[in-house]
């Protein structure tokens, strides 16, 4: 049951955020930048290839057939190097902004987030694990650019980096034109599950990589009567996430747990989401992790697992932009990743190839109810992934 | 009570081989800069327009009323548009050949 947050006063660990003048303007200029970079040089980077570059190669007896052709063609290009330059600075900077307001209200959050796990007013509960060994893909660099990302622990009972990478991640997507509302990934995935699989009653939903929860909570709205579970590697978000459910009133139970072996029994979940998560794992890690989604899921229960459109599924200029990352953006795995076929993952994990899936979903916020009833029905189409639409593969376990 | 958490500072550098976009990596240093700096000409702008603001209103400023200054949505909308076409103008790419 989720409880209203209005009837309990639970104090808000986000409120003890509290920039100065200048450290807003901080961020919020690098969230334009961000924007600037993604928006505004990414379309100039598109147009220079389709006006000037493509049809240059095209006239000298050959345009790139593929994405890595594309890359090279663009490579030494002035609107690849600033669209580049302007995106990686931007990026560093979402997180340089914030970290001075966090340093500054650490010992606050630290006090609350201790409070609040010891006193669980809400409920759901808080299982951290010091002796997990944090994967290498962790550790061996700082994942999107966020020094510290989930797992880096500054002092006793922890919690900067919850903050650092939910406040940065609002830097982030502060001024994208679809991501401005953290948790629109999960509404967007909840509407479409309820309307697919409307059968479908979460007894218990588990959350990979949940990072401080966000994603999860949509769900909880969508399905009050389940159980909700996130887990990550890493504590302080864990711990930070924790305590924003607690004044939100989602009583979750967070754990710090390794999703390529949990510690769930056989079938312990109907639901089980990710949201942007496998792309920052091994593929090594993405096929023992769906191998552990079968086994935790009951029968009847589905995955469904958010993430970047695989290579066959989009043009070789938009494979071209999106394995940018790879190379350019701590994003080791996007690359490998994309080259395998989602319902292949899903087959090779144990599903049934006619009970899995992979499709574009609306995002419900921009796209509204009304149109989506029309997409439910086949006659109109999802919007691209990151621009209205969200990409999702997964699957169904037989009953 | 638990002692009070030692002033945590946290790390300012992202740990993995950072790319270079440029033939000379001196120029990607330098962009670095360049973006860093127009940031903080965004900074300096805000602060200015909130002193012009409290003048208008208050006829005088204070660094409490700057700090306490709380922008309504609307004028948080005019500011992210001047950001927007402050950036088109500092940004200007040139026309390839």
């Amino acid at each position: 049951m989720v409880a209203n947050p209005k009837d309990i006063p639970v104090p808000s660990i986000e409120e003890l955020f509290q920039p100065t003048h200048d450290e807003r303007a901080r961020q919020n200029m690098v969230s334009m930048i961000r924007k600037h970079a993604i928006i505004d040089m990414r379309k100039a980077m598109k147009d220079d290839y389709d006006n000037r570059v493509e049809p240059k190669l095209e006239r000298e007896g050959g345009k790139p057939e593929d994405w890595a052709a594309i890359e090279k063609s663009m490579e030494h290009e002035a609107s690849y190097r600033f669209y580049s330059a302007m995106r990686y600075n931007a990026q560093e900077m979402c997180y340089l902004s914030v970290q001075p307001t966090v340093e500054r209200a650490l010992p606050q959050m630290i006090d609350l987030a201790r409070d609040l796990a010891r006193r669980r007013p809400v409920g759901g509960s808080l299982r951290l694990n010091p002796e997990l060994r944090l994967p290498k893909y962790i550790t061996s660099l700082d994942v999107h650019l966020a020094p510290g990302w989930v797992h880096a622990e500054h002092t006793t009972d922890d919690v900067a980096q919850g903050a650092v990478v939910s406040f940065g991640g609002k830097v982030f997507t502060g001024q994208h034109p679809y991501r401005k509302k953290p948790g629109a990934v999960g509404e967007s995935i909840s509407w479409w599950l309820r309307r697919k699989f409307p059968d479908l009653k979460p007894r218990r939903i588990l959350d990979l990589g949940t990072m401080a929860g966000k994603n999860l909570f949509p769900y909880c709205d969508a399905y009050p009567q389940t159980e909700a579970y996130g887990i990550d590697v890493g504590a302080p978000v864990l711990r930070y996430g924790y305590a924003v459910a607690q004044h939100e009133g989602y009583p979750v139970h967070f754990s710090q747990q390794d999703a390529e072996n949990t510690d769930f029994l056989d079938g312990h979940f109907d639901l089980i989401v990710s949201s942007f998560f496998f792309h920052e794992v091994s593929l090594k890690a993405t096929r023992k992790i769906l191998r552990e989604c079968k086994r935790l899921l009951a029968p009847g229960g589905v995955m469904v697992h958010m993430e970047l459109p695989d290579e066959t599924s989009v043009s070789a200029y938009e494979n071209f932009f999106w394995n940018w990352d790879t190379l350019n953006n701590n994003e080791p795995w996007y690359t490998s990743y994309r080259a395998q076929d989602p319902l292949n993952l899903c087959v090779e994990a144990g599903f049934e190839r006619e009970a899995s899936f992979k499709l574009r979903v609306p995002d419900i916020l921009t796209f509204g109810a009304e149109k989506h009833e029309k997409f439910m029905r086949g006659e109109i189409a999802s919007p691209a992934h990151g621009s209205g639409g969200w990409f999702v593969f997964g699957a169904r376990k037989p009953l | 009570m638990t002692e009070p958490a030692t002033a945590v500072q946290l790390p300012r550098h992202t740990k993995g081989k950072r790319p270079h976009f440029f033939d000379d990596p001196a120029i990607d240093q330098m962009m670095t800069f360049l973006l860093e700096l127009t940031t903080e000409v965004g900074v300096l702008r805000d602060r200015l327009d909130t002193v012009e603001r409290l003048l208008d209103q208050h006829g005088s400023v204070t660094r409490a009323a700057i700090e306490s200054f709380q922008p309504s949505p609307q004028l948080e909308d005019e500011r992210n548009a001047w950001r927007a076409a402050y950036l088109k103008r500092v940004l200007r790419m040139h026309t390839p050949d």
